[in-house]
């Protein structure tokens, strides 16, 4: 008997093919947006939990002033971790720690040496024993619990071993760098274990020298390591917290007094939830990748609007349909046929759509899920994901909604005509507009609320994509205050060998044409800068500056002139004073009458010289006002060659820098960046904000055109026969298209009003995370509107335009 | 005023041709009240929506006040039809979601009429068809013959010199159905061109001129009055 229904039903969807056509891609593209935006928010929830026991895993973050200022921290010293272990047993299960790494920077260790290849890892750390004892790892290869015990020991990601080794096992070979060697004796699976952790490689603390372990360990104020630690089922957090800051509290007062160090202030430790850890953007040294909660509570949002939009179009396409065959069911109803049966051929027919629908809107995501994941930065997987926690209510909701779509859509036309008089059907009295037209009256009221609410969101869409385009390319244009293109800054090697040949090795890069000038450099503008406690006069009136080191042509290079005084001198072995050269920022907050020449003091021992001043420039984000900073010269050390090469001339440069860097770095990877995409990169989030934005607004665009186009169907397909009769009366093109549309763009106009105070307090946020930012101007919301007009009245003229040409008698006949 | 020239029509649904009009030439003067006779099927309706502008012919000309209307374009037809022709349906037209009111303004609004002008000519002819207490309800809250009534009114609230109407008195009883044969023969007599289809000999009689309809062809063409 389904069968049989089945069977007719493929008959009239084949029959009403653009119909249907229209109605499956319409649901397609709303359940695979769905599906898509569902992974990402469920991969960013799930950061974190998934470790055992991870409610009792916490970081520790430290909280500390010194004078005046205060600073709230990711980091914690190297001793923490086994202070904590050896002193709190009883509360505590492991507690491990894991050294900071620059993220936004390679280190010296990322260099990787197999068989006299060179491979690079950027995200490589260093960690002790118990690392994967807290964070429980799938471990591929070896044992977790003695993977780092040993010195010169490195347990690696699935990646990174398929990166070198490729099919063959990893364990127990080595990899060196070009001090050390390395044994591998683990490799972990990272996939689907989405964390803030985001190391590829991990080296055992212990490859450390016994010297620097001890350097490390009588340390307190030393911030290196984040340190974690997994407390016992039964140990109340709180009361952890307390007695480590307890203890701490007297040991630090120990060490302050027997290094006799004269600071005032205080160090607070903190336990932050594991889970947590992702969504925190406050802290100094996080990890950068770190979201606000708020992008997926948005995101969450959309998602679930465009499937209530999909769904809701869907809908009223398929009442728009199903009311054309009014007639048939009078005739059926005359017939004999009960309501159920009626429902039972609409349901089928639905549910033929709704599975076809969902057959292309999986395979839509199984197959733009490579761009989908490079857009988001993330390994989805839609298996993965469907066999993970919460996958099963995944899996059941999809299910679920295709028979709600199904029964509702099949449902709704068939009760609503099956309970009209055949005879009123017969006769071809309209159904739904009811005696006086109340009923229709409500009905459309409902439409019209639906067609808002999506016209809001549209606008919404358009409108905030526009704002966070504008505000892109205004920091794309922003003045940085130095000229960072066509600068390459090339990572060079930390070793004392390297260090004694550098100024040889830049004398060496600037011996070629396309090279322009050449410069060491400490430190460079979009890179992590390193913080200094100065003072002037008054030693209790510390003072934590940003604190860059430069190579000699520094300013020269970047293009950033002085303001006053003068710029380093020659190098000079016998004068060993120390010159400080400060940016405007730090001369305002000195406040002094006569800066040049006046002494500035440091806690470390590096009494100096202020001999210049030079203008403000960009040198962390666009996310922070210009900070005071202070340049001290450096000759020798660097961690940075910075190299400006002439426009156009790049590959030239590059196959020199790489001809100079082989002759003194044989077993180094060459890690260069330019400078412009550097700093590009650190609105990566920003940018990947704008592109899931654009796509979502096309996305939201497309499908409520499709429900307007539905929508204004419905209508025409109920007033067929008044718009002939009103073309007969004399109605023109212009008179009916206005009657058709009228509605609609008061509509739009409508959710315009509405969206725009939503967007407006939505950007504001968004660029007051901006310390640079541009006013949010009318003008994106006049063009925001007009568009979504304009969007609007094609789409309704489109379909209007096919009736307003029929000749009236075709209107006419229509019944 | 009308003259058709072997008008034609030919309708094909789901591969049937039906021919409903084969070579019809009319030719109607100013003042004219012609009736159009005949059985069930023959034509008569698919004769008014040509004459009306409603409906293209498969062949045939047409000339309205000399102009030849199959050339118009679409906007120039609109015009045409709005200025010099009412209409009543055989099966009455009227908008559902619009008032009697409202139906019977609606060729004012197009016509552009001011609203005080309409409501006075509106007023005027809802009282002289009788709908003046049902002029708030919506049609489906009418029977048939007032529903009629209302295509009457709606079709003569313009004054347009050319009328027509198919079967205007099919649902009206004997005195309703006589009311309206005396409104459509005081129009015709203030210089009106009615052209009617009917299957009353009653109301046959009001007419100048009865055109016969066969099978889509003029058999007969009686003049009963002068
Ligand atoms: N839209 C159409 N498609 C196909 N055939 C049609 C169409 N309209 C009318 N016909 C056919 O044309 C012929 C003439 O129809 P028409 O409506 O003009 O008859 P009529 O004389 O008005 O009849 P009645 O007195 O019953 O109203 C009929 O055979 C009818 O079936
Ligand atoms: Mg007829």
């Amino acid at each position: 008997m389904f069968v049989n229904y089945l069977k007719i039903g493929f008959r009239i969807l084949y029959r009403q093919r653009s119909y249907s056509l229209l109605n499956i891609i319409g649901l397609a593209m709303g359940i695979a947006v769905f599906v898509f935006i569902f992974l990402y928010v469920q991969s960013e929830l799930r950061y974190d939990k998934h470790w055992s026991g991870s409610e009792n895993i916490y970081r520790i973050t430290t909280d500390y002033r010194v004078s005046e200022n205060s600073e709230q921290i990711a980091l914690t010293p190297f001793l923490l971790a086994e202070k904590i272990q050896n002193n709190f047993p009883e509360e505590v299960e492991y507690s491990t720690k894991i050294f900071f790494s620059d993220p936004s920077d390679v280190n010296d260790m990322s260099s990787l040496i197999y068989n006299d290849e060179v491979y690079e890892v950027p995200d490589i750390t260093i960690g002790d024993s118990n690392v994967f004892r807290v964070f429980d790892y799938y471990f591929v290869e070896g044992n977790k619990d003695l993977s780092l015990t040993k010195p010169n020991t490195m347990v690696i990601s699935t990646q990174v071993a398929e990166m070198i080794f490729g099919d063959e096992m990893a364990l127990g070979k080595k990899l060196k760098t070009h001090i050390r060697e390395y044994t591998i004796t683990g490799v972990f699976e990272k996939r689907c274990k989405p964390s803030h952790l985001s190391f590829d490689a991990i080296v055992s603390v212990n490859s450390l020298t016994e010297k620097n372990i001890e350097l490390l360990n009588s340390d307190w104020f030393w911030m290196n390591c984040y340190t974690y630690v997994k407390l016992k089922p039964e140990t109340n957090y709180h009361d952890f917290e307390n007695a480590l800051n307890d203890f701490s509290g007297r040991e630090i007062k120990k060490f302050v007094e027997k290094a006799k160090i004269n600071i005032n202030g205080y160090t607070d430790y903190s336990l932050e939830k594991i889970s947590n850890v992702h969504f925190n953007k406050v802290l100094l040294y996080d990890n950068p990748g770190n979201t606000d909660k708020i992008y997926l509570i948005v995101f969450a949002i959309i998602a679930g609007f465009i499937l209530l939009t999909a769904s809701i179009n869907y809908i009223n396409l398929a009442t728009a349909r199903s009311l054309k065959r009014a007639k048939e069911i009078g005739v059926l109803k005359v017939l004999g046929a009960v309501r159920y049966q009626l429902s039972l051929q609409y349901i089928s027919e639905s549910l033929i759509l709704t599975t076809l629908a969902f057959v292309i809107a999986l395979s839509l995501v199984e197959l733009l899920m490579p761009q989908f994941n490079h857009l988001v930065g993330k390994d989805l997987t839609l298996v993965g994901s469907l066999f993970s926690q919460g996958g099963i209510i995944f899996g059941s909701l999809l299910v679920l909604l295709i028979f709600v779509l199904s029964i509702i859509s099949g449902i709704f036309p068939a009760f609503v005509l099956s309970y009209l008089k055949p005879v009123n059907v017969l006769k071809g009295n309209k159904m739904i507009v009811g005696k006086g037209g109340n009923q229709q009256y409500s009905a459309g009221r409902l439409r019209k609320f639906l067609v808002t609410i999506q016209y809001i969101v549209t606008i919404g869409m358009i409108i905030s994509t526009i704002i966070i385009y504008q505000q892109m390319m205004f920091l794309k244009k922003h003045d940085l205050g130095f000229k960072p293109e066509n600068v390459m800054v090339i990572n060079l090697p930390q070793d004392t060998t390297f260090n004694d040949r550098a100024s040889e090795f830049i004398y060496e890069l600037s011996g070629e044409e396309s090279v322009e000038q050449v410069t060491l450099a400490g430190n460079a503008p979009g890179y992590t800068a390193g913080k200094r406690m100065f003072f002037t006069d008054d030693s209790s009136k510390i003072m934590s500056l940003n604190y860059f080191m430069v190579g000699q042509n520094y300013f020269k290079l970047l293009e950033i002139p002085l303001v006053e005084g003068r710029f380093f001198p020659e190098f000079d072995a016998k004068d060993s004073t120390v010159y400080y050269i400060i940016n405007q920022a730090a001369a305002d907050t000195l406040k002094m009458d006569t800066l040049i020449g006046h002494s500035l003091k440091t806690t470390f021992g590096l009494d100096g010289k202020i001999i210049g001043v030079v203008r403000n420039f960009h040198f962390s984000s666009f996310y922070k006002n210009i900070e005071p900073l202070v340049i001290a010269f450096s000759g020798k050390r660097a961690r940075y060659a910075l190299v400006r090469v002439k426009g156009g001339q790049h590959d030239v440069a590059l196959a020199h820098i790489n001809n100079v860097w082989n002759k003194y770095n044989r077993n180094q990877y060459l890690h260069y960046t330019y400078l412009d995409e550097k700093l590009t990169s650190l609105y990566n989030s920003d940018y990947k904000m704008l592109s899931l934005f654009t796509y979502f607004s096309i996305f939201v665009i497309f499908i409520s055109s499709l429900g307007l186009y539905g929508l204004s169907s419905f209508l025409i397909e109920q007033r067929t026969k008044e718009l002939g009769i009103r073309k007969i009366l004399g109605g023109t093109a212009n008179n009916i298209l206005l009657l058709l549309v009228k509605d609609y763009l008061k509509l739009v106009l409508l959710a315009g009003i509405i969206a725009s105070p939503l967007v407006y307090i939505l950007m504001s946020k968004w660029l007051s995370m901006f310390a640079i930012s541009i006013e949010i101007s009318t003008w994106y919301f006049v063009l925001g509107i007009l568009s979504a007009l304009i969007i609007a009245f094609t789409t309704v003229f489109i379909r209007v335009y096919k009736v307003i040409n029929k000749r009236p008698s075709l209107a006419l006949s229509y019944e | 005023m009308v003259i058709t020239e072997g008008l034609t029509k030919v309708f094909k649904a789901e591969g049937v041709e039906t021919i409903a009009l084969r070579g019809v030439s009319l030719k109607v003067e100013r003042g004219d009240f012609i009736t159009v006779m005949g059985p069930s099927g023959c034509g008569k309706t698919t004769l008014l929506n040509l004459l009306g502008l409603i409906d293209e012919p498969s062949a045939g000309k047409y000339y309205f006040f000399g102009q030849d209307v199959y050339s118009m374009n679409e906007r120039q037809k609109t015009e045409l039809r709005k200025r010099n022709i009412g209409f009543v349906f055989q099966n009455f037209n009227l908008i559902d979601d619009l008032t009697v009111y409202e139906n019977i303004e609606l060729p004012l609004v197009y016509l552009g009429w001011k609203k005080k002008e309409r409501k006075e000519r509106v007023e005027e002819v809802v009282g002289n068809m009788k709908l003046s207490h049902k002029k708030r309800l919506f049609p489906a809250q009418l029977s048939g013959g007032q529903q009629q009534r209302v295509a009457v009114a709606r079709a003569i609230i313009a004054k347009p010199p050319l009328i027509l109407a198919d079967e205007p008195t099919g649902n009206l009883d004997s005195i309703h159905g006589e009311e309206v044969m005396n409104i459509l023969g005081n129009l015709n007599k203030e210089g009106t061109t009615i052209i009617m289809v009917t299957h009353s000999q009653s109301d046959a009689a009001f007419s100048r001129k009865i055109v016969h309809l066969f099978d889509g062809q003029i058999i007969n063409e009686n003049i009963t009055k002068v």
